[in-house]
């Protein structure tokens, strides 16, 4: 078989050879496609095709065509537009916070000469821990009488005031969930703005510090103008968590107390697992996905306009 | 004179840093080796009196369900690693050498689907699984992380073989290689780093997978940990078994970053993609 490629006639030998070469290369990419085919692409459409169906899978026998219906059910629901609401509180402070504090955090790392092993290890540990484990150990660490939040603030610190029962008052759980999130996930936005910082050129770096502008000057004038790639991309990917956020709420507080952090990921999860209306809860989904599309595009557009 | 203040600054900031990130894992651990009665104490102390290791010890009483979970996680992610570091070694090989007619778009819509969230794929899988009787099985929950991962995996390797001089590849071929045996003797050895990359990054989604899990698998038997142990936190709060469990299960990800701290943060910088 391999013999084939010596051919006399050579300009015949080479078009058989890319021909072979254009199955092969068909061949190759043909098994990963299909598994993205069968639980992506072809999921995508139909659960359009499902978010324009009534369909109770426990009730219905099959889809009933019902045109934009779900969707103006979904945002006529007080339920939904409470966690359309919730969902844009969490992303709204959970982009500004974790963009913030992990710029931040990686500039001093980008800084400092000393520790930096140590401090890598310990501000990126979190982003290999199981979030929903993560959520477990920090709802014990919020429980009010025996966690450790508690305990620093009343024993340790005697800022007794501030003790409360964090997860069972509306703002606070809120907040909670945020906390955990960024807890979860500065090392990852801080590993993106690392990366980012390490691919600006040497010499500009050093022609900055020849010009007089060290320290908090080269912050200012040289690494935060120069890091516009890594703005879009940090920021699509805070604000899609931001709206995805699904595990903290689902394991912390179940959307609780009462709706405060019901978010819409989880609207969309109790719709369709719960109560089994599939075509609702798909154009829940929908709403979620047109709003993350659109939010993107929104952060791409901003940092381009700045040039 | 002031650059030394701006720096004291900095590592007083970063140490508490690092004291918020590493404090609760460390909390976990600590209050695993504690008795019922200490982790119910008011004021708590954060070390245990005695190394206790009933909280390990209840994890093999036979009530115990955890050892299933650990075991459905460990099946799941094995496989699943396995077969996402197989199909994107050939995937990205043939997105970044052997380019064929609608390769472009095949590749445009694989990448496409990083940006979905995940809510959308939840109905039709599951319906799709139903079907076919997968529901509450490792191999239903195989499937679609496989899925989630791959994009991410096919983009990882394709630029992997992309930086991998063309000479070495027409050499071989001239010599009467062909394609297949190139792709494995001479392309796969040289790809190493970035497949180091692609396993890591699927272990640890994989492993820490929620989603998925929690729609598709309804069953205890079928939970893998990180759905199973949530049921654990009940009306009573059995936290020193819970936090010994929990230990457990961190571990595995966290002895991987150890390791591989570096590779780990080459495929995030690389692909600035999780699921």
């Amino acid at each position: 078989m391999a013999g084939s490629s010596v051919n006399p006639g050579k300009r015949h030998g080479i078009i058989a050879l890319n021909r072979r070469r254009q199955w092969y290369g068909f061949l190759f990419v043909l098994p990963a496609f299909l598994f993205i085919f069968a639980f992506m692409l072809y999921p995508v459409v139909y659960s359009l095709y499902m978010s324009l169906h009534q369909y109770n899978y426990v009730f219905d026998p099959s889809p009933v065509f019902a045109g934009f219906d779900n969707y103006v059910k979904a945002l006529k629901d007080p339920t939904f537009r409470r966690a359309l609401e919730n969902t844009i509180v969490f992303s709204f402070f959970y982009f500004v916070l974790v963009m913030a504090v992990s710029l931040v955090i990686a500039l001093m790392l980008f800084h400092v000469r000393r520790f930096q092993s140590f401090f890598r290890t310990a501000i990126f540990m979190p982003i290999v821990v199981p979030v929903s484990l993560s959520a477990l150990v920090f709802l014990w660490i919020l429980q009010e009488n025996y966690g450790l939040l508690n305990y620093l603030l009343r024993d340790v610190l005697g800022w007794t005031a501030l003790a409360r029962p964090w997860l069972n008052e509306g703002p606070t759980a809120m907040a909670s969930i945020i906390g955990v999130s960024l807890w979860a996930t500065i090392g990852f936005e801080t590993i993106l703005f690392l990366g980012g910082m390490q691919a600006l050129s040497r010499e500009m770096l050093e022609a900055a510090v020849v010009d007089g502008a060290d320290g908090i000057r080269r912050i200012f004038y040289v690494i935060l103008p120069n890091l516009k790639e890594t703005y879009v991309i940090t920021g699509i990917w805070a604000i899609l968590h931001g709206l995805k956020v699904f595990v903290e709420p689902n394991v912390m507080t179940n959307g609780g107390p009462g709706n405060a952090t019901l978010v819409v990921y989880q609207e969309v999860y109790y719709n369709a697992f719960n109560r089994f209306e599939m075509g609702y809860a798909s154009a829940e989904a929908y709403i979620l996905a047109i709003l993350a599309l659109a939010f993107s595009l929104l952060n791409m557009y901003v940092n381009r306009a700045k040039d | 004179m002031k650059s030394k203040w701006i720096d004291g600054f900095m590592y007083t900031v970063l140490g508490f840093a690092s004291l918020f990130f590493i404090t609760p894992l460390l909390y976990v651990v600590l209050t695993s080796f504690k008795t019922e009665n200490e982790i119910f104490r008011v004021p708590q102390s954060l070390l245990p009196d005695a190394l206790y290791t009933g909280n390990y010890e209840a994890i093999f009483k036979a009530s115990n369900s955890f050892l299933r979970y650990f075991a459905n996680s460990t099946i799941i992610t094995v496989t699943g690693v396995f077969i996402v570091l197989v199909l994107s070694a050939l995937a990205g090989y043939g997105f970044a050498r052997l380019p064929f007619r609608g390769s472009g778009v095949m590749l445009a819509a694989i990448l496409m689907t990083i940006t979905i969230p995940l809510a959308v794929f939840l109905v039709p899988i599951y319906l799709m699984e139903d079907a076919w009787g997968i529901l509450n099985t490792n191999l239903g929950l195989i499937l679609p992380n496989v899925a989630v991962v791959l994009p991410f995996a096919i983009f990882i390797m394709r630029a992997n073989y992309i930086g991998i001089p063309k000479e070495l590849e027409e050499a071989a071929l001239i010599d009467g290689c062909g394609i297949f045996r190139t792709w494995w003797n001479i392309m796969l050895p040289l790809v190493k780093n970035g497949s180091v990359i692609v396993i890591i990054h699927a272990f640890y989604n994989i492993w820490g997978e929620y989603t998925l899990a929690k729609s598709l698998a309804t069953k205890p038997d079928a939970m893998p940990l990180t759905v199973g142990l949530t049921l654990f936190k009940g009306e009573v709060w059995a936290f020193g078994m819970l936090s010994s469990v929990i230990v457990l299960s961190m571990l595995p990800p966290i002895i991987i970053f150890l390791i591989f701290q570096k590779q780990l943060i080459e495929g995030i910088s690389q692909g600035a993609v999780k699921g």
